[in-house]
């Protein structure tokens, strides 16, 4: 792909018997926001940390930015920033050292530091704290605090790692949105996360991890209705559904399977949903069968999981990494 | 055996020792921060930043011997050499072991052989009476090095081991620091480059 900013092949990383990343292959295009998705022990965050040089790599390699991560990693640590999982802060600093000393290794001049640690403290909620000990705030603010070092970086490539966790609705939305804008302002973002409905948010682009291998990738609405039967459709009647209508519903093509909940109730699995709709509607109504409710729902990127996986996230997560046998 | 002449002086002789040794156990206290950063996780952000491993070892080396020379005061000069080589070495040592218990027993030790058999505590007539082996690696002492730069910088010029002052230890020193330095980058840059702490 010549739009890739990073490319893997066959990225393997073992500690022991314990296998964290499998040959994964990937390719994240410039300007996109990635999720890396999968529940705790995926391998997702060992991705990133060989991404960002921090790991090498057992087998396999990376290209991120177009440098070698084994044979260039310095060059690859001057394009990237990383919003670690766990704060990673020197904890005898307050806010303000920190990020300052951050955006001062990255190489911010003294005026933009300035603006910028200001503009993210106080959009942050963070204003108010920038004097106290880092050790001193609550562990949401300490996580707010990792995620300012890579807004006030601004790198070319920002590695996040659960940027949400431990954060209040409020701040999560603000977040996003931060994450949003720092995409459009040009960088391109690995979101590694294992929040479903933040990825499916968030990301451009969606490859789902299990065991240290990738799944499937793609965009979140393609791996939606790559699922047979996975949106659905619940139709209250106003009067009892008729035999004949039921055979036309189950004629449709995209039809998979319809279930009577009750003599006037049904629901249909389907695909492409918002398609087929207005068809089932015209059937009822030429049927004389008044729709009294309806209500459309499509799978969410739990339901993706769950279709490649075998698994819900709770029960992969469970499961626990991938061991090689001896 | 009681040397009447070093009566007079070892009192002074035993504070500049005792001024080393602080100034080596301090120096030496950048090998526990690498612990307790990687215990912490500091470690993976450090090794993230656009630095080189090489720069941030230097960053390290000389960090520590600025606190260093900061806790004990604006002494000599000779107190960054000793500094540089202190860190230098504790710095290899720390990333070399992957165990904080090992690090400890492995320093204890060490520090037990490098200040005995250095002329920090004892001047070199004592070590000779027990060893002349003994005396003989007290000449080639860093440790050595720094006391008789010192004694020599505050005028305590009896029983001191190097000859000539101030050339030999401050080239002693200066080899040593550089030998250290450049083992400390490039054990550093082996074992942490790709996570070979974990």
């Amino acid at each position: 792909m010549s739009d890739s900013i990073i490319s893997t092949m066959d990225l393997t990383k073992r500690f022991e018997d314990l296998v964290a990343v499998d040959h994964l292959n990937l390719n994240i295009e410039d300007g996109e926001i990635f999720g890396l998705l999968g529940p705790n022990g995926a391998g997702k965050t060992t991705t990133v940390l060989m991404l960002t040089t921090v790991i090498k790599p057992t087998e396999g390699n990376a290209v991120v930015g177009g440098f070698d991560v084994k044979r260039q990693p310095d060059d690859v640590r001057r394009l990237i920033g990383i919003c670690f999982q766990e704060p990673k802060i020197l904890w005898v600093s307050n806010s303000w050292d920190v990020l300052n000393w951050h955006a001062k290794v990255c190489g911010l001049s003294t005026q933009e530091r300035k603006t910028r640690v200001k503009d993210v403290l106080e959009s942050l909620n963070m204003w108010s704290h920038r004097q106290k000990k880092v050790h001193g705030l609550s562990g949401g603010m300490r996580k707010r605090i990792e995620i300012a070092k890579v807004l006030i970086q601004r790198p070319k490539i920002a590695f996040i790692d659960e940027p949400t966790a431990q954060i209040d609705v409020i701040g999560k939305h603000k977040i996003w949105n931060m994450i949003r804008e720092l995409r459009d302002a040009g960088s391109t973002i690995i979101l590694a996360t294992n929040e479903l409905y933040e990825a499916d948010i968030l990301s451009d682009r969606v490859a789902i991890m299990h065991k240290g291998r990738l799944m499937v990738c793609d965009t979140p609405k393609t791996l939606k209705d790559s699922i047979p039967g996975g949106d659905s459709v619940e139709i209250q009647l106003e009067k009892e559904v008729t035999k004949n209508v039921l055979e036309k519903l189950k004629a449709f093509h995209e039809v998979v399977d319809v279930v009577n909940i009750d003599p006037n109730r049904l629901r249909a699995y389907l695909n492409n949903v918002e398609e087929v709709v207005p068809d089932i509607m015209k059937l009822f109504l030429r049927s004389r069968m008044p729709v009294k409710s309806i209500h459309v729902s499509e799978p969410s990127l739990d339901d993706v999981f769950v279709h490649y996986t075998g698994l819900t996230i709770e029960a992969a997560e469970q499961e626990g990494p991938a061991r090689r046998h001896k | 055996m009681v040397v009447p002449e070093l009566a007079d002086v070892y009192f002074e002789y035993y504070v500049a020792g005792v001024v080393i040794m602080m100034l080596y156990s301090t120096s030496v206290f950048i090998g526990y921060d690498i612990f307790e950063e990687a215990e912490h996780g500091v470690f993976e952000y450090l090794l993230s930043l656009p630095v080189s491993r090489r720069e941030l070892v230097l960053g390290r080396s000389i960090g520590g011997g600025i606190r260093s020379f900061i806790f004990i005061g604006p002494i000599v000069a000779i107190t960054l050499f000793v500094i540089g080589l202190a860190t230098g070495m504790s710095i290899t040592i720390a990333v070399g072991l992957k165990s904080g218990d090992r690090f400890d027993i492995l320093m204890g030790v060490l520090n037990a052989f490098i200040i005995r058999l250095s002329t920090t505590m004892y001047p070199q007539v004592f070590v000779q009476d027990a060893s002349q082996l003994y005396a003989a690696l007290t000449t080639i002492n860093p440790v050595t090095f720094a006391s008789d730069l010192f004694r020599w910088g505050v005028g305590i010029e009896k029983y001191l081991t190097i000859a000539p002052m101030p050339l030999a230890p401050i080239l002693g020193l200066t080899a040593f620091f550089f030998a250290f330095t450049f083992v400390g980058v490039t054990v550093y840059e082996k074992r942490l480059e790709g996570g070979g702490w974990q």
